[in-house]
């Protein structure tokens, strides 16, 4: 077992995201299938034989909750570690909210300190992508820095789903030691091309420490406030970490849209989930069933569906029932949707148990996909 | 400690050789069946359901699939700090060691137990039948009835009756005689398997029955007869929905094709008891364009090329451009190849089917690909025939 911890923060920045995010936190929203955004970060946190899991969520928690249980669908259910759920609380000191990650870790000073671990991985949970943190961690360990960020090179493929939102997008100037000698916060034109991934590794009493001076001072803003400092000065020593496979983070319609439908090329499926598994919460339905009319092709369909009409370039999740002459196109259908007979469908999201009638037609745009709401009938 | 009003024990000790090549490797209830079942998810889901939560799953033959499959009892919420699942293998004492020798002695040799839950009931379930049953209902009769001893049966067609166990029965359901394959049987009433004993009656016939040097300690061959001479109290629970008995390869591939009808012909979609199983975790399958799949059923982690009809697929199968894939069972993490032909046939799990290969035929008997076997590109499998990685060796040395 390695000797860090994983502090996971569920942003609560999710206006881009409209309906999707009406009701649930950034992490919940499902993907691919079977899974929630959060399924990812956790298996790989799991994968890298991390477990103790802290999990901050934000006000809209419900159904992280609901997802996460007791942490055993990610084998967190153990005595001394497992997964620790901190949502924000009402004290003299507390709010009920919190202000950014920061003031979320100073109000759970106390997991911060019981936990035993040396190392603390602090990452958010808004991205699609199944890594092994082990190669980061050695580098950390070996290169004796005190604070190590994973960054990927920036794509088109990466930044375009990020153009209309501006959130805590960090560039860094990495040098040729590895070492980190500029961040740039939310620039309109990045001056270098290493994307900070919104993960980082320290150590935890350093962290505790940080958490403590910056927040005595008043100041809240990682970034702005601990990171650029730090890095300025050169009192501590950043490293940067390259992380080459696959992400995505998950920021607006579009960049939801782009992902699920990424799903759909082979070399995107392999490349995640050809090598360590991507655990979820297991529900027990029944294989999906085809029909005699059933026509499908280019697609990725979740169990318990039943299909009778025709899909194509489609992502079904778990329940899904497509009736007798349907015919559904470059769209995303959460759990338990129902398209009834004669439905003609084209570039929607539906959210899950959405419901619609007869014969209908809905048909959007490539670049704007419709979304409908949970429970939805139409 | 605290009385279990019934607990069950489930008999998974046997072979099941009729299964042939499919239980060479693991005993018979670890066979899978549906998709993503194994045939022990069913009574052990059923006990759940009808909040029976102590089993005992006896085991003997080929233990290691089924044990690592029931981990925990997780899965059926049998994971209990008093009570849940428990696997029962024969095992050693000071002055004995002895495999189960039947059916009686299995639950015989386990008494210590079932003595520490202190039951009123114990319920008697074997691994080899496809069904939805609240035992519950079944235990209500028989304290309704003061049963020493209550059998669930089962109307089976008349021309089948000489194969099972076959209980005859008067007007009050008080069972008046039972015989063991007749050759002219006189009801068509058939034991399910599944039996309700009185504690205190199953302890003293079943220790009697040990004693006796000349029984096979059989429940059917001798127990139920015993406690038939005696005029003990036993009554038949007639159960009428969907029971299959899939102890052949013709049988287990029916059960599974049953599933495919509209409506089924067994429905796993009951929100109210639903059948719990230890699933693998893998993303959901993908169906390729130019892909054909209709009339079947389909799991995660497949990949679908060719065309797939009238089949039941399991998880992690691979289907190939340009295969056909039809009126077949095709088990966990098979693949088969580009230009491969598979017809009624039951393809076990982790098989390779190489490109080219003719599987079984339109008409005739199932044909049989045993676990693990890869077959040679361009391989012939005729209907009915069983094939695995030794048959294919000794073709070629021959």
């Amino acid at each position: 077992m390695n000797d860090v911890m994983g502090i996971v923060y569920t942003s609560k920045d999710d206006l881009t995201l409209r309906e999707l995010t009406s009701q649930r936190a950034v992490a919940a929203i499902p993907v691919a299938g079977r899974y929630r955004i959060i399924d990812f970060t956790l298996s790989s946190l799991v994968n890298s034989n991390i477990h103790n899991v802290g999990i901050i969520a934000q006000k809209n928690y419900h159904s992280l909750m609901d997802h996460l249980g007791s942490g055993k669908d990610w084998d967190l259910h153990t005595r001394n570690n497992g997964l620790f759920i901190l949502p924000p609380f009402l004290t003299r000191e507390n709010g009920g909210e919190y202000h950014g990650v920061l003031d979320a870790l100073r109000a759970n000073f106390d997991y911060l300190r019981r936990s035993r671990q040396e190392f603390v991985i602090l990452t958010n949970s808004d991205y699609i992508m199944n890594t092994s943190f082990e190669p980061m961690i050695q580098q950390h360990i070996k290169s004796g820095a005190d604070i190590t960020l994973m960054y990927k090179k920036a794509t088109p493929e990466i930044t375009e789903f990020s153009s209309s939102s501006k959130n805590n997008h960090c560039y860094l100037n990495v040098n040729e030691d590895g070492v980190v000698k500029d961040i740039e916060i939310n620039p309109n034109a990045a001056s270098y091309d290493n994307l900070y991934l919104n993960v980082m590794m320290i150590k935890r009493t350093m962290l505790m420490y940080v958490v403590d001076q910056v927040i005595s001072h008043g100041s809240h803003d990682l970034y702005a406030d601990v990171l650029r400092p730090f890095i300025n000065s050169g009192a501590l020593k950043i490293m940067a970490y390259e992380e080459k496979g696959y992400y995505r983070r998950i920021e607006t319609i579009r960049g939801y849209f782009n992902f699920n439908m990424d799903l759909l090329k082979p070399g995107v499926r392999d490349e995640l989930f050809g090598g360590n598994p991507v655990y979820t919460k297991t529900r027990d339905y029944i294989p999906t069933i085809y029909r005699g009319n059933a026509k499908v092709a280019s697609s990725l369909i979740a169990d318990g569906c039943v299909i009778d009409g025709e899909v194509e370039n489609c992502v079904l999740f778990r329940g899904v029932r497509v009736g007798k002459g349907a015919k559904i196109k470059n769209s995303i259908i959460m759990q338990d949707g129902y398209i009834e007979e004669g439905v003609e469908l084209e570039n929607v999201i539906f959210d899950k148990a959405v419901t619609i009638r007869s014969n209908s037609r809905l048909i959007g745009q490539k670049q704007y996909p419709i979304v409908i709401g949970k429970n939805i009938t139409l | 400690m605290k009385k279990k009003k019934c607990i069950a024990m489930l008999l998974a000790g046997g072979q099941g050789s009729r299964l042939g090549l499919l239980t060479k490797v693991m005993a018979k209830p670890a066979v899978p069946f549906g998709g993503k079942y194994r045939i022990i998810d069913f009574p052990l889901s059923n006990c759940t359901n009808s909040n029976i939560d102590t089993v005992g799953v006896l085991t003997q033959y080929r233990p290691l699939e089924l044990n690592s499959y029931i981990g925990s009892g997780q899965t059926w919420d049998l994971d209990l700090s008093y009570g849940g699942v428990y696997v029962l293998p024969p095992y050693a004492t000071a002055d004995s060691s002895e495999w189960y020798k039947g059916t009686a002695n299995a639950i015989f040799q386990n008494f210590a137990f079932i003595e520490q839950f202190d039951p009123e009931y114990v319920l008697v379930l074997s691994g080899d039948h496809i069904y939805k049953m609240d035992y519950n209902r079944m235990l209500q009769a028989h304290i309704e009835r003061n049963a020493d001893v209550t059998i669930a049966v089962r109307p089976v067609p008349w021309e089948v009756a000489p194969s099972f166990g076959i209980m005859n029965v008067d007007e009050n359901d008080a069972i008046i005689e039972f015989e063991e394959k007749p050759a002219q049987p006189k009801s068509n009433l058939a034991s399910m398997g599944v039996y309700i004993f009185t504690w205190d009656v199953m302890k003293k016939y079943l220790t009697d029955d040990n004693a006796d040097p000349k029984s096979k300690n059989d429940f059917g061959k001798n127990i139920i007869p015993n406690l038939l001479n005696d005029k003990k109290a036993l009554f038949a629970y007639a159960f009428t929905d969907y029971w299959k008995d899939v102890g052949t390869i013709a049988s287990l591939w029916e059960a599974n094709m049953d599933l495919l009808k509209d409506p089924p012909e067994f429905d796993l979609t009951d929100p109210r008891w639903k059948i719990y199983s230890r699933t693998p975790v893998m993303p959901p399958h993908y169906i390729a364009a130019g892909a054909e799949v209709t009339n079947s059923m389909i799991t995660e982690g497949c990949d679908i090329r060719g065309k797939v009809s009238d089949s039941v697929l399991f998880a992690g199968v691979k289907v190939g451009e340009g295969a056909l894939v039809e009126d077949s069972v095709i088990m966990p993490g098979t693949v088969i190849e580009p230009g491969a032909v598979v017809r009624r046939c039951i393809v076990a799990e982790n098989c390779v089917i190489s490109k080219n290969c003719q599987v079984g035929e339109v008409d005739g008997d199932i044909a049989l690909i045993g676990q693990g076997t890869t077959l040679p590109e361009g391989y012939v499998v005729k209907a009915g025939t069983q094939v695995d990685t030794d048959s294919i060796k000794g073709k070629e040395g021959a």
